[in-house]
């Protein structure tokens, strides 16, 4: 693989519903944002990738209405659409077409604006003959995996309210972040409001409106374009059977984020993640989620992730700070997330994280989870 | 700046999916209340839904085999809120419970109702078995839940 690295991020202010702005308008604020961080100018951009869930705005071809906005017209352009690894996956395009040496500049754009469609809709057109009479959506899939996680490992429902309540502690330094909650208490998150036994409202993640860019540049660009280019270590992903009945219990063993966080690490020579890793920017959709990706992704041995989280491991001030960012459990538009996943752990190599900037970040964590169909796994680190 | 302006839309639309070979031999046999699986014949997985190829072996699958309408609960949760039911666009009652069934015979396991709502009574390695309904229709939901076996 050619040396590729991030060079610049941007990001819009992401909200419940942010009306001032179209979807194409959060697209433009993000791939503004990101070409005013790698100080370059639309005409160096080469190809586009954008990233989006259509099904859950209900407007077809997004990457015609907003490719414009992101300064694709008259260039290369694809959509990446693989639920909520749409934006990592687009990020692992994108990082793949620099790679290959085609081409020297790619902005990845991810995108979602929950707020004008039917999200609950999209995530129920799944395979009609099986799945559809029998969905439970997001939150019933979830709850299901986490009963046999929770009987498995003996993880608490108070363990996983300590990532809730962390994942929202964060985000309150995060200016860009949806859900601020400074002084939420474990107390709070086991008092919310029961969505599916044992899941609450405060373990999931909301639904968001934003966008998130990221611009990938070839070796030699990148050493112009930023004084510490997020070189890209490795990048990989993995895809799963399609139906949630064949994944033996899913959370315990998650095989499609274990296997790509394998290869990951061994292209980036990794051999302890938590040591050799400065930051992780994991896509944690529901809290005990954060804690099953702690085992899968070799934070600790299985059973340990719940010492993690009590022992403030992967608190901003631990070993391991996992999602200074607040993560996906405080910021979730879904296309756009696997792209802030990555731009957040790029801007902590940058050094550019403002309040949320970990000390001395040289070597940073990014996934993606779609579903329980997909997993990616991208190492960045502040050499080639 | 001038107060922001949106379009409202609704619509009402109909599809109609064509069932694989092995989908539409499982959906006959449900409406005899009979459930099959397809067994791989390089690994020995033997698949519910049925499909054509083998995701761990790429092998074609074609080797049918009985499954009781009885098995496990691997996995259960009771939902709380309201869940929109795709296949009518209404909103489906709740508190329901909802499990993961390893039927006896099969591999993999199967998403389905239960007729249980209270978490006290559930748990993972209960015996639960289908409740059918009376006029069966050839989908999975000619099963109405599944009964926690005393």
């Amino acid at each position: 693989m050619n040396p590729v690295a991030i060079v610049g991020t941007g990001q819009t202010r992401h909200a419940r519903a942010r009306d001032d702005a179209s979807q194409a308008e959060l697209v433009r604020e993000a791939a503004a944002r990101a070409l005013e961080d790698a100080a370059i100018e639309p005409r160096d951009i080469d190809a586009v990738v954008i990233a989006n869930m259509e099904l859950f705005e209900g407007r077809a071809w997004p990457e015609l209405w907003v490719g414009e906005a992101a300064f694709a017209a008259g260039k290369p352009c694809v959509k990446v659409a693989t639920g909520g690894t749409s934006g990592t996956s687009g990020c692992i395009a994108g990082i793949h077409q620099v790679a290959s040496g085609l081409f020297d500049i790619v902005l990845v754009v991810g995108f979602e604006k929950h707020s004008e469609g039917h999200t609950q809709t999209g995530m129920t057109l799944t395979d009609p003959y099986w799945d559809r009479a029998v969905a439970s959506g997001a939150v019933g899939n979830f709850a299901l995996s986490v009963s046999q996680y929770m009987a498995e490992r003996g993880t608490t429902e108070r363990q996983a309210a300590q990532v809730a309540v962390k994942a929202r502690r964060n985000a309150a330094r995060n200016p860009y972040a949806h859900l601020q909650m400074p002084a939420l208490t474990v107390e709070e998150v086991l008092a919310s409001k029961p969505l599916a036994h044992p899941l609450r409202m405060l373990d999931m993640c909301p639904q968001s409106d934003g966008a998130c860019a990221i611009v990938v540049a070839s070796g030699t660009r990148a050493r112009k374009l930023n004084p510490r280019p997020a070189w890209v270590r490795a990048a990989a992903t993995r895809h799963e059977q399609p139906f949630i009945g064949d994944i033996e219990r899913r959370l315990a063993t998650m095989r499609t984020l274990r296997e790509a966080a394998r290869e990951a690490y061994a292209g980036a020579g990794i051999g302890n993640p938590l040591k050799e890793l400065d930051v992780a920017e994991i896509y944690e959709p529901v809290s005990y989620a954060e804690l099953a990706w702690y085992e899968a992704l070799g934070f600790c041995e299985e059973g340990q992730a719940g010492r993690l989280i009590e022992e403030g491991v992967t608190e901003m001030g631990g070993e391991l700070p996992v999602n200074p960012s607040g993560g996906v459990l405080s910021t979730n538009p879904v296309g756009a997330s696997g792209v802030i996943r990555v731009a957040e752990a790029a801007l902590q190599i940058h050094g550019r994280g403002g309040e949320r900037q970990v000390d001395g970040v040289r070597t940073a964590l990014a996934t993606g989870y779609g579903v329980y169909a997909w997993a990616d796994a991208i190492v960045l680190a502040d050499r080639p | 700046m001038s107060a922001p302006v949106h379009v409202a839309l609704e619509m009402d639309q109909s599809w109609r999916y064509a069932a694989p070979a092995a989908m539409a031999r499982f959906c006959a046999g449900l409406k005899e209340r009979r459930i099959e699986a397809l067994r791989c014949g390089g690994c020995g997985r033997r698949y519910l839904p049925p499909r054509p190829v083998c995701g761990n072996c790429h092998l074609p699958l074609a080797d049918w085999v009985p499954v009781a309408d009885e098995g496990r609960l691997e996995a259960w949760t009771v939902v709380h809120v309201p869940i929109l039911d795709p296949r009518t666009g209404r909103m489906r009652e709740a508190p329901y419970g909802m499990g993961l069934v390893r039927l006896d015979g099969a591999d993999t396991t199967l998403n389905h109702f239960l007729a249980q709502s209270d978490p006290a009574r559930l748990a993972i390695g209960q015996r639960v078995r289908a409740v059918w309904r009376e006029q069966l229709a050839g989908a999975i939901d000619d099963i109405r839940h599944f009964e926690v076996l005393a």
